[in-house]
C-alpha cells in the first residue's frame, strides 16, 4: 500500500554552470604569451619602499604586475611614477564592477614607460557608498576622456575633473550601463529616440515587447518608480480579477 | 562675452535637450588660448554676429569619417574652441561581452574597426589566449601575421583614398579601391567573408591557408609595391598636396605622448613607439622590418609614415610567406579550442567537445586578469580581460586607438582653420565604430 504521507520534495539538482575552478591547471602552466615589458618587480618593490602602507597589495598573473594603491594616495603615486620612473604614457583607464558588498568598484590605470619599455597596472578600489575618485587629469591629460567614460559607464565621480560629462550616452540618460545590475536589454523608455516622421512625436520605447524589470539604483537614491500603481490604474482585461 | 544664450534653438532640439545644452555649455566655458591673445577692448567692440559663430559639423557629414560630431566656435575662419561629441555608434560592446563566451564575442570585434577586422580578431584571440594560457601552433601564428599585415594595408589604403579625397583629389580614391578589391578577394578566399572575416579562433585559425590563397597573396605582393611607387611619384612632390597638408595639425612629441595618441599619429610626431617592437606578439620579433618615424608631427608627416608602413607590411608578408611552416593550425587541446570538423563529424568525443566548447568555452582561472595589446592599423588596440572562472569574461575592456586619437584631435583642431579641419580629421584617421565601442 502506498502511504498517504506527502511525497518528499525531490532534491533540486544543482546546475553547475561554473566548472570547478580548483582543478584547472592553467594557472600553473607556463604562459606562452608573457611579455618582458610587464615584468617589473623592481618598480613594485620601489613603490612599496617609498609609499609603505599606501601600497595595499601587489599581485602577478601571466607576468603582469598589478599594484593596489590607497585611493587617497593615487595622485601622489602616479606623479612619482611619471616624474621619477618615466611612466609618462597613460595607455588606458577604466572601471570594473566587482559586485561585492565592500569596495565594489575598481579603477585600473595602465601606465607605460616608453623609454624604459615597461608597463604597470595600478588599481584603486572605491566603496559603493562613496563613489568618488581623484582625477588624474592634472598628471596625465590623456585621462580626460577615459575618466569621462568611466563616469558614464559606472557613475564614479572624478573629483577635480575639468569637464565631467558623459562620454557615450547622452546627458538625458540616467543610468550607468556597465554596472552589473543594469539589464543587458536596456531599460525601455529610458532614452527617447528621434521621431519616425516629421509630424510624429518622440519614439519613447523602441522595444515595446521588451518590458523587463526596472533596476533599483544601487546607492543613496530613491528606489525606482513603483510600477504597481500604474498597473492598478490600467483597465483590467479580465473582469473576474476584481 | 557669451554668444550662446542668443541662439534660439526653437524646435530643433526636441530630443536629448540636456545633452545638447551640456555640449554648448562646455563650448562656452572651455578655456581657449586664442581668446587671451585677442586684446579685450577689440573683442568687446566687435559685433559677435559678424565675426563669431558656433557651428555644428556632423554627426551626418561625409568628411567626419562616420558619425563624429564637432561643435566648434569660430572666430572668422579660425577655430577658437572645439568640442567633439562621440557615441552615436555606441553599441555597448563591453556590456555585450559580459554575456557572451569568449569565442562568441569574436564576431563583434569585426564590427569595431571595420576597415581592418582581421587585426581585431587577432587582438581578441591573443588576449584570451594570454588569459587562459593557450598555446598557438606556429603555422597559425605566421598566417595571422600575414593576414594582419594585409588588413593594415587595406586600412591604410582606405585612409589614403579618403584623406586625399578630403583634400580634393578624387582619383586616388578610385585607384586605392582597386587594390582594396584585390585584398577583399584574398580575405574572401582565405576566410570565406570579404569584410567580417571572423577567421581567427581561440587557439589558432578556423581554416588553413590553401594554395589558391597563397597564390593570390603572392600576386598582390608582387604588384602592389609598384603601385605605391606610382602614387608616391604623384604625391610626394606634388605642390597642391604638400601645400594643403604641410604644417597642419602639428603635434610635438611631448604633446602626442600627453594626449595619449597612438599609431601613426604618435610616430609622425617623432616617438617611435610601436607595439610590434615594444611587446612583440606572434612572430614579430623574428622578422626584419623598420618602424617609420617622422619628426615634423604635421599632417604630411602622418601621410609619409602611413605610406612607409604599407611598404614595411609588404616586406613582412614576404618574409612570412618564405618562412611559413607546415603543421597544425589549431591547438590540439580540446578544453581550450574547437576540435576539427573531421573529428566532430566522425567521433563522439569530438562532438561532445564541440558542444561543450560552444556552450561553456574556455574557462580561465578565477581572478585572472590580463592586458594584451597589438599594433592595429590605427594604433595600440588592447583588451583588458578579467575572469571570474566561468566561460564568460567578468569584465572586458577595449582600449581602442581611435578613441585616444580623437581626444588628441580635439586639442589639435583648436587654433587651426575651418578649411583645414577636414584634412586634420582625415589624417588622424579615426574610425568611429572603434571609438564608440
Amino acid at each position: 500500500m502506498p502511504s498517504e504521507q506527502q511525497p518528499t520534495q525531490p532534491k533540486t539538482l544543482p546546475f553547475l554552470f561554473t566548472p570547478v575552478v580548483s582543478s584547472d591547471e592553467s594557472a600553473e602552466r607556463e604562459n606562452p604569451h608573457v611579455k618582458s615589458t610587464t615584468i617589473v618587480p623592481d618598480v613594485v618593490s620601489g613603490l612599496k619602499e617609498r609609499f609603505g602602507e599606501a601600497v595595499r597589495a601587489a599581485s602577478v598573473y601571466a607576468g603582469e604586475h598589478t599594484v593596489l594603491i590607497a585611493r587617497d594616495r593615487l595622485v601622489e603615486v602616479c606623479t612619482y611614477l611619471k616624474d621619477e620612473l618615466g611612466f609618462n604614457f597613460l595607455s588606458d583607464l577604466g572601471g570594473i564592477d566587482r559586485f561585492t558588498d565592500e569596495e565594489r568598484y575598481e579603477i585600473f590605470y595602465n601606465l607605460v614607460s616608453i623609454e624604459n619599455e615597461q608597463r604597470l597596472r595600478v588599481k584603486i578600489r572605491i566603496d559603493e557608498s562613496d563613489l568618488e575618485a581623484p582625477t588624474l587629469t592634472d598628471v596625465f591629460r590623456a585621462a580626460d576622456w577615459n575618466e569621462r567614460e568611466c563616469y558614464d559607464m559606472f557613475g564614479i565621480r572624478f573629483v577635480g575633473h575639468p569637464d565631467l560629462r558623459r562620454m557615450y550616452m547622452p546627458e538625458d540618460f540616467e543610468y550607468h550601463p556597465l554596472r552589473k545590475e543594469f539589464p543587458l536589454l536596456g531599460i525601455p523608455g529610458s532614452l527617447p529616440l528621434p521621431p519616425q516622421s516629421p509630424e510624429a512625436g518622440l519614439t519613447m520605447d523602441p522595444f515595446p515587447a521588451a518590458h523587463g524589470s526596472k533596476p533599483v539604483k544601487s546607492f543613496d537614491e530613491e528606489p525606482g518608480e513603483d510600477l504597481s500603481e500604474i498597473r492598478s490604474e490600467m483597465p483590467s482585461e479580465r473582469p473576474d480579477d476584481k | 562675452m557669451s554668444i550662446i544664450p542668443q541662439i534660439d534653438f526653437g524646435k530643433t532640439l526636441s530630443y536629448w535637450p540636456r545633452h545638447n545644452e551640456a555640449i554648448y555649455r562646455r563650448l562656452e566655458s572651455k578655456h581657449a588660448w586664442l581668446e587671451e591673445v585677442r586684446p579685450p577692448d577689440e573683442a568687446e567692440s566687435v559685433d559677435p554676429l559678424d565675426n563669431q559663430m558656433v557651428l555644428n559639423m556632423g554627426p551626418q557629414h561625409p568628411a567626419t569619417h562616420g558619425v563624429l560630431r564637432c561643435a566648434i566656435q569660430l572666430d572668422g575662419e579660425t577655430i577658437e574652441k572645439c568640442v567633439l561629441d562621440i557615441g552615436y555608434l555606441h553599441r555597448g560592446l563591453e556590456k555585450l561581452a559580459e554575456s557572451k563566451t569568449y569565442q562568441e564575442f569574436m564576431p563583434y570585434t569585426d564590427r569595431m574597426d571595420y576597415l581592418a577586422p582581421y587585426s581585431n580578431n587577432v587582438a581578441w584571440c591573443l588576449a584570451v589566449e594570454k588569459l587562459a594560457a593557450v598555446e598557438v601552433p606556429e603555422r597559425a601564428q605566421w598566417i595571422r601575421m600575414i593576414m594582419s599585415e594585409l588588413a593594415r594595408i587595406s586600412s591604410h589604403l582606405l585612409w589614403m583614398g579618403v584623406a586625399l579625397m578630403d583634400a580634393g583629389a578624387v582619383s586616388v580614391f578610385l585607384w586605392t579601391f582597386q587594390f582594396r578589391e584585390d585584398l577583399y578577394s584574398i580575405f574572401d578566399e582565405v576566410a570565406g567573408a570579404r569584410l567580417t572575416v571572423s577567421h581567427s579562433r581561440i587557439g589558432g585559425l578556423v581554416t588553413d591557408l590553401g594554395g589558391t590563397g597563397i597564390k593570390l597573396i603572392e600576386d598582390f605582393v608582387e604588384h602592389f609595391p609598384a603601385a605605391v611607387v606610382e602614387w608616391e611619384k604623384l604625391l610626394n612632390r606634388n605642390r597642391i598636396w604638400i601645400d594643403r597638408v604641410e604644417g597642419i595639425g602639428v603635434l610635438t612629441p611631448e604633446e602626442a605622448i600627453e594626449f595619449g595618441m597612438t599609431g601613426a599619429n604618435l610616430r609622425g610626431s617623432g616617438v617611435g613607439h610601436d607595439i610590434r617592437r615594444f611587446e612583440p606578439y606572434l612572430k614579430y620579433d623574428e622578422v626584419d622590418f623598420t618602424i617609420p618615424t617622422r619628426t615634423e608631427g604635421d599632417a604630411l608627416a602622418r601621410y609619409f609614415v602611413r605610406m612607409e608602413e604599407m611598404k614595411e607590411a609588404i616586406k613582412i608578408i614576404r618574409q612570412c610567406l618564405d618562412r611559413l611552416p607546415e603543421g597544425e593550425i589549431r591547438s590540439d587541446d580540446a578544453k581550450r579550442s574547437y576540435p576539427g570538423k573531421d573529428e566532430v563529424y566522425y567521433s563522439m568525443e569530438g562532438l561532445i567537445h564541440d558542444f561543450m566548447y560552444t556552450d561553456t568555452g574556455v574557462c580561465p582561472p578565477k581572478g585572472a586578469e590580463v592586458y594584451h595589446a597589438i599594433e592595429s592599423p590605427k594604433g595600440e588596440l588592447g583588451f583588458y580581460l578579467q575572469s571570474d572562472g566561468t566561460g564568460r569574461p567578468c569584465r572586458a575592456r577595449i582600449n581602442s586607438p581611435s578613441f585616444s586619437n580623437l581626444q588628441g584631435l580635439e586639442n589639435m583642431l583648436e587654433g587651426g582653420t575651418m578649411g583645414d579641419m577636414v584634412v586634420m580629421i582625415g589624417t588622424v584617421d579615426p574610425v568611429l565604430g572603434e571609438a564608440d565601442k
